[in-house]
């Protein structure tokens, strides 16, 4: 009855560069478009990108080297926030850091607050891995056979670890002011200090997991471990180690984010659901398991939420995500970087 | 140096090993025949650790390591090379190399390793910075024979190195294995290709059913006919080379 097709690579291709041509011209359009408009967008757009960026990131590794999605890393992009609030509002309200950074203390309390949030985040994903996740494969087969029950224990920690949010910090949302200094220009845009912060400190933490993965010993390990655990354990590489340490990292990395959005936005029990599905998307739209495609997956989505909400309507701000989602699925389902599952790492 | 002891083994519920005793000894070569489905890679993974021994015990330089971590197991100086040439294909071949010494703790010893390496296998050298995926299949095994010398084994597990291989390069592959046990390596070969395996090995065991069935000098098996027809399936066909 129905014909399959599948598109080749050269008409996905082609059929993305007219959904972007589409989109551009429709934009375009717009009565709001000038360009200070489009500057804001496209500074905005890469902000909120490098922090899908950075959560999608994540998720990518724990598919990678647990074959399985993390359905509750939403939560330590929330709890990571709470950990940097709570850092820097206890420095802040002590005297020390007055007596020390006079000038710079605003600063110096939110580098403390961010480095807590990843250091912290790290450790509590790595004992979230052990006591919850890994006696689920002890059953055999590892990771990979428990996979179904450990999607479904996600859903369950996500829901845990925001009560256990609640029950610390209690359902109010609670403001961040990070005193960061006053607003800066670039290019006729006045930006808050807090986006600067968003932005710098992304790509610094991209930059530094890319070199972390290519350059160093251990990341080497990591990625061996994420393409095959068995060559990985007949190398010699501890593997149930390893395993741990993506899950820290991953859930470091998500930390850092939270604590980033923070002094933007405000820090609730809440915030870690949104955030997870976009990005998931971000994952889906640059390839699932793809590490760069995480990331530019995230400016991807970034810029287009970003853009659809200034342009078009800024009341369906979250949709738009997925809306994305849909059209990437649709037109090329391996994503931007979509490579095969046998190459991912 | 390798002595294993009524080994009894197998796949989550099913038993595949049942009482297996072998002797490897030091600078030997061994060879390990058998059909499909007789045990033969099951020994292999019980002795590096990949799966776990239910009973019995293997016991390498005079150490038990069943049920050790596999990690372990290869700082031990026991190396197994699987089947099937796994390698990592998104990475270099360098790459795929430095993590088979991803043991060694002092990178002086890492490039030592890389050149003897090199020196076995000279192909792997001119080829070091491209994929390993776009490796032909004889450079496939000598990568992985390559990446299981890296850690500076003192035994080395080949589980048929000749599938699915051009005889000239099974040849290839078997004379540097033989230089490999010449310069103070133990190897234990498992293979189908069984002439090829005898020629190359001082002793042979012949598995069936998961127990040993016969065993004894290599000269002496391979004109044995009871191994030829009862273990190696028909007649006088069986060496495929």
């Amino acid at each position: 009855m129905f014909k399959t097709f599948k598109f080749t690579r050269k008409v996905e291709n082609i059929l993305m560069l007219l959904f972007t041509a589409i989109f551009l011209v429709y934009i375009s359009l717009s009565p709001d478009m000038n360009i200070d408009s489009l500057k804001g967008v496209l500074i905005i757009g890469v902000t909120v990108g490098i922090i899908y960026g950075l959560v999608a990131v994540g998720i990518s590794l724990i598919y990678t080297g647990l074959d399985v999605v993390n359905f509750s890393h939403g939560e330590f992009f929330m709890i990571g926030a709470f950990t940097g609030l709570t850092v820097y509002n206890f420095l802040v309200d002590g005297e020390l850091i007055y007596a020390i950074f006079p000038e710079a203390y605003g600063v110096v309390g939110y580098v403390i607050g961010l480095f807590f949030a990843f250091v912290l985040m790290g450790l509590f994903g790595v004992l979230i891995e052990r006591v919850f996740l890994r006696p689920l494969t002890k059953k055999g087969g590892g990771y990979t056979v428990a996979g179904m029950g450990i999607i479904i224990c996600g859903f369950g920690l996500s829901v845990i670890l925001q009560n256990v949010a609640y029950l610390i910090w209690n359902p109010t949302a609670h403001p961040f002011h990070a005193d960061l200094g006053l607003p800066i220009n670039i290019a006729g845009i006045t930006l808050p200090m807090t986006y600067l912060w968003m932005l710098v400190t992304g790509f610094v933490v991209a930059g530094a997991l890319y070199f972390f993965l290519n350059k160093t010993k251990m990341g080497l390990g990591v990625r061996a471990v994420a393409f095959s655990k068995d060559i990985s354990n007949l190398v010699g590489i501890n593997v149930p180690l390893y395993i741990s340490i993506i899950f820290g990292i991953a859930c470091a990395l998500a930390g850092i984010a939270g604590t980033l959005v923070g002094p933007t936005y405000q820090v609730v029990v809440y915030m870690g659901y949104i955030i997870l599905l976009k990005a998931f998307a971000s994952a889906v739209v640059g390839g699932f398991g793809s590490l760069p495609g995480a990331i530019v997956g995230g400016f991807t989505v970034g810029l287009f939420e970003t853009a659809c909400s200034f342009f078009i309507s800024g009341s369906h701000k979250d949709a738009y995500a997925f809306l994305l989602m849909v059209v990437v699925l649709l037109i090329k389902p391996t994503g931007f970087f979509g490579v095969q599952v046998k190459m991912k790492a | 140096m390798l002595k294993i002891n009524g080994l009894i083994s197998g796949y989550g519920s099913v038993q595949i090993l049942n009482g297996a005793n072998m002797k490897v000894e030091a600078q030997s070569i061994v060879a390990l025949l058998g059909g499909n489905g007789t045990g033969k890679s099951t020994i292999l993974k019980a002795c590096s650790g990949l799966i776990r021994s239910w009973r019995g015990s293997i016991s390498f330089n005079g150490e038990e390591i069943q049920n050790n971590p596999p990690h372990k197991i290869v700082e031990k100086g026991l190396v197994q090379v699987t089947q099937g040439k796994d390698v990592f294909p998104a990475m270099s071949v360098i790459e795929n190399l430095r993590l088979g010494g991803f043991v060694l703790n002092s990178k002086k010893k890492l490039e030592d390793n890389l050149q003897k390496v090199f020196n076995y296998f000279p192909r792997l050298d001119e080829r070091k910075n491209q994929l390993a995926a776009t490796l032909s299949g004889g450079e496939l095994q000598m990568l992985c024979i390559g990446r299981g010398l890296m850690s500076n084994p003192k035994m080395i597990m080949l589980d048929e190195p000749s599938a699915a291989l051009a005889p000239q390069i099974v040849l290839d592959i078997f004379k540097n294995i033989n230089r490999i046990r010449k310069d103070g390596l133990t190897v234990l070969v498992v293979e189908q290709n069984v002439r090829m395996a005898l020629l190359l090995a001082d002793y042979g065991y012949v598995i069936k059913d998961g127990v040993i069935k016969v065993e004894g000098d290599s000269k002496k098996l391979m004109y044995d006919d009871t191994v030829k027809d009862s273990y190696l399936g028909g007649g006088g066909t069986t060496a495929n080379v």
